[in-house]
């Protein structure tokens, strides 16, 4: 029994796949980053969102179960995920300082609701080179 | 500070409709939810939710039983962005009227939490135990079966909660802990049949002599996976007189992953009391019987479940098989013979259907045994009706 457990552990690992990420710039115009971000009871998957200042991110959102609630804390980005395959809701979300920004479950979700939280992380853009 | 810009432009999506043409999905034509832009998030400071589980059980032997197992309301309360309020008030079996067996009105969780930072939050009040897959994730659609895994139900004793204060954050990567101290379980409940269950002191005028301390460590950064290990420690004696000391350590490790209509859970737990030999001693000069405490509890769970219709108008199917060893009386203290009718094993094989993602409709077969020549195992068919709102 405890070879099982520890195979199917390791089947789990070896299944791992990364959340995709797109940034993407048209000449003069300012960067575009989008995200897609998963909900479940009770966690966003990614939870740590990296991106930089005046790049306008926009994160889709999914439900892998009931309806979640997406706010940055101190803005006014605050908008219901829709409950599992019920669509995508969308949000974008320009950081115009350097900074972490909060971001949590609005919608009460369960036992554990007040763990759904994240944070998206803006630093400095590069300068570009003449 | 900072601009926030809510765009409300996206339709929701459907897939793989029609897949079965049932006759059921014909009686229950729900509505697909048409709204096409993205719906605005909450705005009030308080909220009001909850989930009830009703269960039809019948076992071997026995008559049928219609019981509503659990009624649970959630009210939180956000006081600012850093302090909010969190409670969950459960009634069990429909009445109260003294012993559990009857019914019981409880204070699952009532806590303050002080958001200070990502990393390092505190937590003080009626706490959830962070002990396992199901005691701080158990609202009824998101676990297979009728009932919880019996390993989390004699190994580790959920719903598991105790007062305390502690401390829990993320720590980037997708790794997050909990630590708290909380009341100690009590030894003089604990038995042969149900482990260490029955000490749970559950924040009524909790003796915190010895205050206990439990915590978790936890993997979430890969979506559809989560994986952790907790731990609980306590003296849990102080009943007896004269005092002695009966240490307890439960130690856990758990996986669960989900990928598209796949989902797989794996759990491993295990209960140490330190001097069980003399707590049966003190036990049985109390009340006259022997109560045969294990110095080890073992139990262990593997669950592979499919959903088998996903997206369709009339709601989701999926199946599952779980495969649980769980023994009581694992290790005994010298002098002791182990009561084989606690060392078990069961296949328990279901389905579930989600009208709609927050309504469960269950049902699963239990072929539970033990290693008893004597007792039998009884085996059970289940129905389950659970929501959420």
């Amino acid at each position: 029994m405890r070879t099982l457990l520890l195979a199917s552990g390791a089947l789990l690992l070896g299944s791992m796949s990364v959340a995709p990420w797109a940034v993407s710039r048209a000449q003069d115009a300012p960067l575009v980053q989008t995200v897609d971000v998963a909900a479940e009871r009770f966690s966003f998957t990614p939870s740590e969102i990296k991106t930089t200042v005046g790049t306008v991110l926009t994160i889709r959102l999914t439900s892998d179960d009931t309806a979640h609630g997406f706010r940055i804390v101190g803005s006014d980005v605050n908008i219901e995920i829709p409950k599992r395959s019920r669509g995508t809701a969308t949000v974008t979300f320009t950081p115009e300082k350097a900074g972490r920004y909060t971001f949590e479950c609005s919608k009460l979700c369960g036992a554990g609701h007040s763990f759904m939280r994240g944070v998206i992380i803006a630093t400095e853009a590069p300068k570009d080179e003449e | 500070m900072f601009d926030g810009d809510v765009l409300s432009t996206q339709n929701f999506t459907f897939g793989n409709r029609g897949l079965l043409p049932l006759a059921l999905g014909l009686l229950l034509s729900f509505p697909a939810d048409s709204s096409a832009q993205n719906t605005p998030g909450p705005t009030s400071p308080t909220a009001l939710s909850g989930y009830m589980e009703v269960h039809y059980t019948n076992a071997e032997l026995e008559d049928g039983q219609l019981d509503f197992h659990r009624f649970i309301l959630l009210i939180t309360h956000q006081f600012s962005d850093r302090i909010r309020f969190v409670s969950e008030l459960e009634l069990e079996h429909a009445l109260v009227a003294g012993l559990e067996e009857a019914g019981e009105l409880e204070l699952e969780q009532a806590y303050i939490d002080f958001l200070l930072s990502r990393s390092f939050n505190v937590r003080a009040g009626m706490l959830l135990m962070p002990v396992g897959i199901i005691n701080e994730r158990h609202e009824p659609p998101v676990f297979y079966g009728v009932e919880r895994p019996l390993v989390e139900t004699v190994i580790i004793p959920t719903t598991w909660f105790e007062p305390g204060v502690g401390i829990h954050g993320e720590l980037g990567r997708g790794w997050r802990y909990r630590a708290y101290v909380t009341s100690p379980l009590n030894a003089a409940r604990f038995s042969a049949e149900e482990g260490v269950r029955d000490g749970r002191q559950k924040g009524s005028r909790t003796n915190v002599g010895k205050a206990a301390a439990t915590g978790r460590v936890e993997y979430v950064g890969i979506r559809g996976l989560t994986t952790g290990a907790s731990f609980w420690a306590g003296s849990t004696g102080f009943e007896f007189r004269p005092r002695f000391d009966v240490p307890v350590r439960v130690v856990e490790a758990d996986a669960r992953y989900a990928r598209a209509r796949f989902e797989g859970r794996a759990q491993v737990a295990q209960v140490t009391i330190a001097g069980a030999g003399d707590l049966n001693d003190a036990i049985a000069r109390t009340t006259g019987v022997n109560p045969n405490i294990a110095r080890t509890l073992r139990g262990s769970y593997l669950e592979a479940s499919y959903r088998v219709v996903s997206g369709a108008r009339f709601g989701d199917v999926g199946t599952f098989v779980r495969y649980e060893n769980v023994d009581t009386q694992f290790r005994m203290p010298a002098g002791y013979l182990p009561l084989q009718e606690f060392d078990r094993d069961a296949w328990v094989v279901g389905a579930t259907y989600w009208p709609e993602p927050d309504i469960a409709v269950k049902f699963d077969y239990v072929h539970q045994r033990n290693r008893s020549a004597i007792v039998p195992a009884p085996h059970s068919f289940n129905i389950g009706l659970g929501w959420w709102f």
